[in-house]
This record gives structure tokens, C-alpha cells and sequence, in this order.
């Protein structure tokens, strides 16, 4: 109902069901629109029920003959149409001010995304007039987006009309809660419900004839020097992605500098401190095609000081491969519950949503590729994975060595291997994993991992993972929770440029119009009338992973959600869920021991950009950490508003 | 007393409840009839003895006020009046306390005691995030946050992580220089998860021999390192955990802090019906003699009305009496902090106490 929309609060309810813009079909929008029409053009598409009195209105009119009900979403880009009929209106319900301002901040929004888009754009005259007329109501919009956009109105391509048109919907709500409650980019601004007016622009669909691959994120973890950059390292030179004069270079660096051995890790390892170390120390990107997919390739430290390094690697997986040290002593150093990382990697893996994991058995040769090792530890890690909720289908598990190039990319050569061992290897069990799902037509939400700033051309890129939507040159997004927003220059995927991105790809975003010092690891990017909610207290549901301290009101614990890391403090343990049934079991425990399920309540000491879980995946996975160990794991379920 | 460093400010702000007389030399305002009739305002030094109303603790500008109703006899000013005094370091003045407790005494006895000084300046940082802290006697005070953005790296983009790790060690030096004073501080503590604090450590003595800075060259010994697990403000419980910083200070009251409030920890997760927490609890298990060792802030005596006052102190009191040991927690250090936050009361006790769960805390 439209005037539910002016109610601020509870605007989720059902607002959304009435609404059906199967009628308003691209093609026909863009006819011939006569600028100085007052009354819409000339698109007569059908008629629109009115919500309240279910009345067949004709789709010119923007509100109800009968109840005088505005229509919601209004139509078109019809700015004249809208003003006139919203002056006329205006006498009409208090209402009708908001609406039509509301509606100037739709078209508005829309016009910076058609001035925006014009450049990419295809002349299509159509739709051309009738964008150029909402150029004089931006005048008088409030919203903040209509700044020097007004004379680019002209061409505008199909796509981005129907992009406007998705536009009108839900940002009318969305815009009038910031300005009748003053709240700014306030949370509640984005109820899961008003997501579904958002139409994804054409571009944003993926081209069907499937030419192009799936992007696949795969995380590589597992204990400290089990060998995952040296297998990274390995992978890319098998599949020629590192030149033979290049590895010679790196060959030649490592034995001067007395580590021989981490050749291959060096592709990846590229400063010069975690060569030095022979660790790796953040998450190294690198990018290589299978056959089906283009597999974009993140090396975590093992270390267990750089967790969270790892966290940010591993928010961004679609799968995992998780490395073990096959050799004797190391694979037990490595499970050890409180020393090892092994099973910290597994949780938190586990925790991100990955539910497909390749366990790759490293160091094979060392043990002479034994069975019976091979064996033991299958059946030892098995039984944790199985723990923690890994489904025994979903794991493969494949014995190979990097140093010795066995099983990687073709069948082992070595006859002991291949006497006991017949089953993929890696390169074919990275092909045989699931295509994960992806939000394309979702607005566009991209947590920043990284910003760089150029110093030859002094531009800002954000680099990051799609988590939904897409974005292409020209886009405009907004940066949370600065509140800047700015414009994509280009965008860059494995250092060459690409023209669209989509969810799921990992792509380096050139910005225009954003300060270096509004943007940082752990920011948002999004769509300029979805912004995402930034929080400071919040609820969550957790697990609490064993061998860690009691939880009990007051601890100081780090929280991580995608790449935003806080301090943090719990205020209040709300009540133990029941492992099995999940309901609440006993209110208020004193203390969280480990292997307990529970709701609490945290404070944290900045305010970080988040989602509940069940409106975003990405932004509502959290982990808490303390005194070097991950203490829980879970979901945000709600933001508190203070 | 005259109170000497800021430290006793704080024992000053302990030992003075509402109820006691202060008096001190002060100035007021004081309206005067000159002869032709009209008023002039007067500052007027004066001596006055004020009866104790509210007392207020300003750590920025490191002065106490106490507010309260004047009654010595003065010319200036009328008994009854009320007037605000202010204590600034070296500026002495006379406590009078109807009744002095045995925490006050135990206060006047830590004040006085010259030793027990921690005095650790901690440099806690992580890639991005430092913080510069002091570690007093009974205050930990945040002297610096420097919080900046590195870039990590990937590709081309190596030389801009350098330059922006160099100007963030940079930063944290300059604050390093400016707040850290060797002649006060026992011994510096750089810490840090990974290898940041070895970089900065590297950056500092590089800098000190290039830019001839003599306190870090004299004072090269007193630098140790220590690793946390983070750089957040919360870690600096391990870094007064870490074996070679606490051989330094085992003997203040920031160390016996840290290590019973662990200890207690330690209990909650081993044996948690030997553990509780919460003024109702703790109560129950002082009437069945159970506390061996008690945990409570100064907060909750300094803010309480006499009984509730007296109710504690009777309490520390009993604990001790009965054999146990009671650890009064400065809320200003950062275990006392955690405790308050966990309600500021809290036993370890003798034998286990699992009805204890059934009551509402």
C-alpha cells in the first residue's frame, strides 16, 4: 500500500505483494515520449490494479480514479507527468508533498544513473525525451544525488531506463524514511521485503550462451608450512600462468637468499618480509582458467597470528582446499586442537559458508606415498570435518606433492602413488566442484578488501568480491559508512580490464569521485538507493568452538565480519539455544562454555556495515576472536538501533 | 598530604567520602562594600575547611574537585556556604574522616609506599592500530591512538604498502617521543600479533641512530618486545601476562591485578560452581564462608551510600579475617575495567557452590 509507505516502521509488511511489474515491459517504455506532454506518454501499456480499491486504473494514470491512491511505484520516468500530476495532487493528501518529492528522488536517483550511464550507452532515442525532462524536477529534489546531472539526459540507453523504472519502487520508500525520519543512511532503510522491486539491468545478466566461465573463489588454508603457496605457486606455473623466465627469476632470488625451497611460493608471496620469513602473511590473489571454470586462486596464511588475514581470504571463497602436511609429526602438530591450525582453518571455512572442500594431502613424497598415512589421517581429519558439518560427499580427498609435481595436474606419475591411488587429481577435483549460486539479481553489495591508491595516476581502487548485483563502468555506488559516493571508472579482473562484473567475481574497482581517506578495508560498496546498514550493536547467534575461555558479560573480544574487524564487548547473554532443536533452553547463563550454542548481544567500539544474515549472506557472517584464538562463530540475526 | 604525581590523585579520590572535611588552601570570589559603596570582586586566597558533598575525579586535567559546605570560620566567607575546592598535585591539604576504615588505611599505606611503582609505558600495535599506554600504580591512562590504512599488498601496488607502513611508524614514533618519558617510566614494552613490532622496533633504533635521539639510544636496554595476539586496547592483559614484562612488575598492584582476575577465569572454565559473580552471589557465598578469594573494585565503594559502603568494607574485612585474600581492583587498570564490567564483584571459592546457578543474580 502506498501510504504505508509513509509510515516509516512497519513499511515491510506486504507492501511489496501487491506490486507487479510484469506489465511494465521494457520495450514499449521507451516510446515515443513527447518531452512537453504533461500527460504521460504515450505508452499505454495495460492497466494497474489499484491496491486499495483493486480498481483497473489505465496505466497513465499515476493515482487511482476511485480512492486517489498514488500508484507505487509511479511509472515511467514521467517527470512532467509526475509533477503536474503531483501538484495537482498536492491539495489532495498531506502525502502527496512526500510522494512527489519522493517521486523527484527516484527520478533523480535515476538521472544520476542516466547522466551516469550515457557514456557507456547506446543511443537509443527512445527513451531520450522523456529523460530529459526530469531534469527540471531534479531541481527542486532534495536528494543529494541530483548534482550536475541534469544535462545529461539525453541518450539514454534501453537498459538504463528500465533501470530507472526498477528504480522507482522501493528507493520511493527508501528515500522517504531518510527524509521524513532524518536518518540518513539509517538502517532500517532496507528490509529484506523492499529488495524485490529491484529489477537487475539487462547487462547484469549473464550472456546465455554460457561462453563465458563461472568464477570460482577458492580459498586455500590449512596449518603453517604445509605447503599452500608452494601448491599455488606450482598450479600457476603448470598452467603456464607464471612464464618459464619468470620462475627461473624466482628460482634464482630464493637460493641467494638461502630459501631454494620456496621457489614456487615466491609467484605468490610477493613482498619482500614474507619472503624473508618464508611466510606468508596476507592473502595472496592470483587467477588461472580450468575447464570450467576461471579460478580465482586466495593463498591465507597459516599463521596464527594472521587470522584474521585468513578471515578476509576466507569471506570471499566459494570452496576451499585445505592443505595438509602428510609428513610425520607435522600433520599431528597441525590438528593439535589448541597449537594447531588445522581445525581453527576448518571452522572457520565451515563458518563462511563453504560447504565444498578438497582436502589436498601434501608432502606425499616425503612419506614415500604410503597408504597406510594416507589412511590414518583421512580417517583422523574425517571425523572432525564431519564435526564440523562438512558433509562427507562434499569433501574430496586427494594424496599429492607440490615439490615433486604429483597428481596436480594430470595423473601421478610415480608408481607407488598410482598403485593404491586412482581417483582425480587436483586440477580435475577443482572442475568437478559445484558452481556455487549467485545474487545477480540483488543490488549490488561488494565488502572492499582492499583499497590501493596509484601513485602514478593517483586513483583510488577498491578491491573486493562481488557478494550481489553487478557493476559496470560508469555505475555509481556508494561507499559505506562514509556516505560517499562516487562513480567506476573501470574495473579490472586478473589485472586485465573487463567491462562488467557480476556477483561472485573478484575484480579491482577503479572509483572516481571518492577521497582516499572516506574509503578502507572493510567498507562497503552498494547501490546508491540500497545502501547497506552500519551498526555499532548487535545480535547474533553463535557457536562457541571448544578450547577456548568463557564467555561471560564484559568480554573484550575482537569481531570480524567480511573484512571489518572491531573491538568488541559483550553486554548481554540473552539465553542457550538447545544444540538440537535450536530454541531458546535457559535464559541469561552466567557464562558460554565451549560447544554452546547461544544469542547474545554485542557492543562494538566503531560502527562496521552489516546485514542480517538472512538478508545478506556476506555481510552477516561474524566470527569472535580473543587472545589469539577464534572463541565463536556465527550469524548476525538483528542490528539494535541505539 | 600533598599528592605527588597523579597516581595519588587517585588514592585521593578513594580515601574521600562524602562525610569527611577537607581543607586546603583555595581561592574565591569574594564580594566586598568598598567605600563608595559599590561591589567589588575579589579573588581572595583562603584557607577553608569544607565539609564533604560530592567529589569529582577530572583524569584529563588531573585535579579532584570536592564540593561541599564550608565549616571553618573565616571572614570572607559564611559557614554553610557552599564552595568547591580543588586539589592539583603538589598542592597539599588536611583529611579529616569521622572514621578511618582499614580500606582507607590501606590506601594511605599504598600512597605512601615509594616502591610499588609499575610505571610500564606499552606501545600496543597491530598493521594499521596502535595505541601508546601508561601503566601506573593504579591507573592505566591511553596516551596516544593512531589508526591509519595500509593497503596490502598485491602487484604493483607493493611500493604504496611501504610508504604507508613507514608514515604509520612513523606516527607511532613521534608519539612515542613525545609521551614516553624514561626518567619516569621503568621500561618500555613494544607490542604486537606478528611481526609489526619488530618492524617498528627496527624503524625506531634506525631512526634514533639518524636523527641522534638521545633518550632512545641511552634507553636501547629498557625496550622489550612481546607478542599479543591483537593490538585492540583488551590485549594488554597479556602483555602484563608475558613472562618477561611481569618479572618487572611482579610486585605492583597492576600484576597481582591481572593474575587474580585469570585466575578467576581460569576457574570459570574449569570448575564454574567454584566460581561466581554478582553482588547477590557473592553474598550467599560469603553467609555459607565459602570465598577464598574475593575481587571487587574501588567503583563500588567510592559511589556508594555510607551502609552500602560499610556492607563492603565489612565484607573485605570478613574475607581476609576468615583466611582468604581480597584484591580491591583499580577500575582505572584494564582487569578492573573487565570486572566492573562483569558487575565489579566477583569470588573464587573453597568448595563448590552448584545451587548457586538456581539463584537470580
Amino acid at each position: 500500500m502506498p501510504r504505508k509507505v509513509f509510515d516509516g516502521v512497519d513499511y515491510d509488511d506486504g507492501y511489496d505483494d501487491d506490486y507487479d511489474y510484469d506489465d511494465l515491459d521494457d520495450a514499449d517504455y521507451y516510446g515515443k515520449a513527447q518531452p512537453s506532454e504533461p500527460v504521460k506518454e504515450t505508452i499505454k501499456r495495460g492497466t494497474w490494479s489499484c491496491p486499495i480499491c483493486t480498481y483497473d486504473n489505465d496505466e497513465s494514470m499515476t493515482a487511482c480514479d476511485i480512492c486517489g491512491v498514488f500508484r507505487n511505484p509511479l511509472p515511467h520516468m514521467n517527470n512532467n507527468h509526475d509533477k503536474k500530476t503531483a501538484t495537482a495532487k498536492t491539495s489532495d493528501s498531506s502525502s502527496a508533498k512526500t510522494q512527489w518529492s519522493k517521486t523527484n528522488n527516484v527520478e533523480d536517483n535515476n538521472h544520476v544513473k542516466d547522466g551516469v550511464l550515457r557514456l557507456q550507452a547506446n543511443n537509443k532515442a527512445s527513451a531520450s525525451s522523456s529523460i530529459s525532462k526530469e531534469s527540471i524536477p531534479s531541481m527542486e529534489s532534495s536528494s543529494k544525488l541530483s548534482t550536475g546531472n541534469e544535462q545529461l539526459g539525453d541518450q539514454v540507453s534501453g537498459a538504463s531506463s528500465r533501470r530507472n523504472r526498477m528504480g522507482e519502487g522501493t528507493p520511493s520508500v527508501e528515500e522517504i524514511r531518510p527524509q521524513s525520519h532524518n536518518r540518513g543512511m539509517s538502517k532500517s532503510d532496507l528490509p529484506s521485503k523492499s529488495r524485490a522491486p529491484y529489477k537487475p539491468e539487462k547487462w547484469m545478466l549473464p550472456e546465455k550462451e554460457g561462453s563465458d566461465l563461472n568464477q570460482l573463489n577458492l580459498a586455500i588454508v590449512g596449518h603453517v608450512d604445509s605447503g599452500k603457496s608452494t601448491l599455488s605457486g606450482r598450479l600457476l606455473h603448470l598452467l603456464g600462468r607464471i612464464s618459464q623466465k619468470q620462475m627461473h627469476k624466482y628460482e634464482k632470488e630464493a637460493k641467494i637468499q638461502g630459501k631454494g625451497s620456496f621457489a614456487y611460493a615466491w609467484a605468490l608471496d610477493e613482498s619482500p618480509e614474507e619472503r624473508e620469513r618464508g611466510i606468508t602473511m596476507t592473502v595472496g590473489v592470483a587467477y588461472f582458467d580450468t575447464k570450467n571454470y576461471h579460478v580465482v586462486v586466495l593463498d591465507s596464511p597459516g599463521h596464527k597470528d594472521f587470522i584474521p588475514n585468513m578471515i578476509s581470504g576466507a569471506t570471499q571463497a566459494d570452496a576451499a582446499i585445505l592443505v595438509i602436511d602428510a609428513s610425520i609429526g607435522s600433520f599431528e602438530a597441525g590438528v593439535d586442537p589448541t597449537k594447531g591450525q588445522t581445525r581453527e582453518h576448518a571452522q572457520l571455512i565451515r563458518s563462511f559458508g563453504v560447504d565444498q572442500l578438497i582436502v589436498a594431502i601434501n608432502k606425499m613424497d616425503v612419506v614415500e606415498y604410503s597408504k597406510e598415512r594416507y589412511d590414518t589421517i583421512k580417517q583422523k581429519l574425517g571425523a572432525f570435518l564431519r564435526l564440523c558439518g562438512f558433509k562427507d560427499l562434499s569433501v574430496l580427498w586427494i594424496p599429492l606433492s607440490a615439490m615433486e609435481n604429483q597428481n596436480l595436474v594430470s595423473a601421478s606419475s610415480d608408481a607407488r602413488l598410482r598403485s593404491w591411488y586412482q581417483g582425480p587429481h587436483l586440477l580435475d577435483a577443482i572442475d568437478s566442484l559445484q558452481p556455487p549460486t549467485r545474487d545477480i539479481s540483488k543490488p549490488v553489495v561488494m565488502p572492499v578488501c582492499d583499497v590501493v591508491k596509484s601513485q602514478s595516476t593517483g586513483q583510488v581502487s577498491a578491491i573486493g568480491k562481488l557478494a550481489s548485483g553487478a557493476l559496470r563502468s560508469g555505475s555509481k555506488v556508494l561507499v559505506m559508512p562514509s556516505g560517499d559516493v562516487g562513480t567506476v571508472r573501470s574495473l579490472e579482473r586478473d589485472s586485465r580490464p573487463c567491462t562488467v562484473a557480476r556477483a561472485g567475481d573478484n575484480v579491482s574497482v577503479v572509483l572516481h569521485g571518492v577521497e582516499e581517506t572516506n574509503i578502507m578495508s572493510g567498507d562497503v560498496l552498494c547501490h546508491p538507493e540500497f545502501p547497506v546498514p552500519t551498526a555499532k550493536h548487535v545480535e547474533l547467534k553463535v557457536l562457541v568452538l571448544d578450547g577456548s575461555a568463557p564467555i561471560v558479560i564484559g568480554s573484550q573480544l575482537e569481531f570480524h565480519v567480511h573484512h571489518a574487524k572491531e573491538a568488541a564487548r559483550v553486554v548481554k547473554i540473552i539465553s542457550l539455544l538447545d544444540p538440537k532443536t535450536g530454541k531458546a533452553s535457559k535464559k541469561t547463563p552466567r557464562c558460554l562454555v565451549a560447544k554452546q550454542s547461544a544469542i547474545l548481544e554485542v557492543v562494538l567500539n566503531g560502527s562496521v556495515c552489516a546485514e542480517e544474515y538472512s538478508n545478506c549472506k556476506a555481510l552477516g557472517r561474524v566470527s569472535l576472536r580473543s587472545l589469539g584464538r577464534t572463541v565463536a562463530v556465527g550469524v548476525i540475526t538483528r542490528l539494535i538501533e541505539d | 598530604m600533598v599528592p605527588v604525581d597523579s597516581d595519588d590523585l587517585w588514592f585521593a579520590y578513594n580515601l574521600i567520602a562524602p562525610g569527611d572535611s577537607v581543607m586546603a588552601v583555595t581561592v574565591r570570589k569574594v564580594l566586598r562594600e568598598a567605600a563608595s559603596g559599590g561591589r567589588d570582586a575579589e579573588r581572595v586566597k583562603l584557607k577553608l575547611e569544607i565539609k564533604v558533598e560530592a567529589v569529582d575525579y577530572d583524569k584529563v586535567g588531573t585535579v579532584l574537585r570536592i564540593r561541599g559546605k564550608n565549616v571553618l570560620e573565616n571572614e570572607h566567607v559564611k559557614i554553610g556556604a557552599f564552595h568547591t575546592l580543588e586539589i592539583e598535585l603538589q598542592r597539599p591539604f588536611v583529611l579529616r574522616k569521622g572514621v578511618w576504615d582499614s580500606l582507607a588505611l590501606d590506601v594511605l599505606h599504598q600512597a605512601s609506599d615509594p616502591g610499588a611503582s609499575a610505571d610500564l609505558a606499552v606501545v600496543l600495535m597491530q598493521e594499521g592500530l596502535a595505541h601508546i599506554l601508561l601503566v601506573g600504580r593504579s591507573m592505566t591512562t591511553t596516551r596516544a591512538r593512531i589508526e591509519t590504512s595500509i593497503p596490502r599488498k598485491h602487484g604493483p601496488a607493493i611500493a604504496g604498502y611501504d610508504s604507508a607502513l613507514n608514515k604509520f611508524f612513523e606516527n607511532v614514533l613521534q608519539a612515542f617521543l613525545k609521551h614516553i618519558d624514561f626518567s619516569v617510566v621503568r621500561c618500555a614494552v613494544i607490542a604486537s600479533p606478528g611481526f609489526t613490532k619488530d618492524q617498528f622496533h627496527r624503524h625506531l633504533l634506525l631512526e634514533a641512530e639518524r636523527r641522534q635521539l638521545r633518550p632512545i639510544i641511552e634507553n636501547k636496554s629498557r625496550i622489550i618486545l612481546v607478542h599479543t595476539s591483537s593490538g585492540y586496547k583488551h590485549s594488554l592483559r597479556e602483555v602484563l601476562d608475558a613472562p618477561n614484562v611481569m618479572n618487572m612488575i611482579k610486585d605492583t598492584k597492576a600484576a597481582q591485578e591481572v593474575r587474580a582476575l585469570k585466575d578467576f577465569f581460569d576457574m570459570l572454565s574449569n570448575d564454574p560452581d567454584r566460581a561466581c559473580y554478582g553482588p547477590k552471589h557473592v553474598e550467599v557465598a560469603h553467609e555459607r564462608l565459602a570465598i577464598q578469594t574475593l575481587l571487587i573494585t574501588d567503583d563500588l565503594f567510592r559511589n556508594a551510600d555510607v551502609e552500602t559502603r560499610k556492607k563492603y568494607v565489612n565484607l573485605v574485612e570478613s574475607v581476609k579475617g576468615s583466611g582468604g585474600t581480597a584484591h580491591i581492583f583499580s577500575s582505572m587498570h584494564i582487569s578492573g575495567e573487565q570486572l566492573a564490567q562483569l558487575t565489579g564483584i566477583a569470588a573464587v571459592l573453597r568448595f563448590p557452590l552448584p545451587d548457586l546457578e538456581d539463584i537470580e543474580m
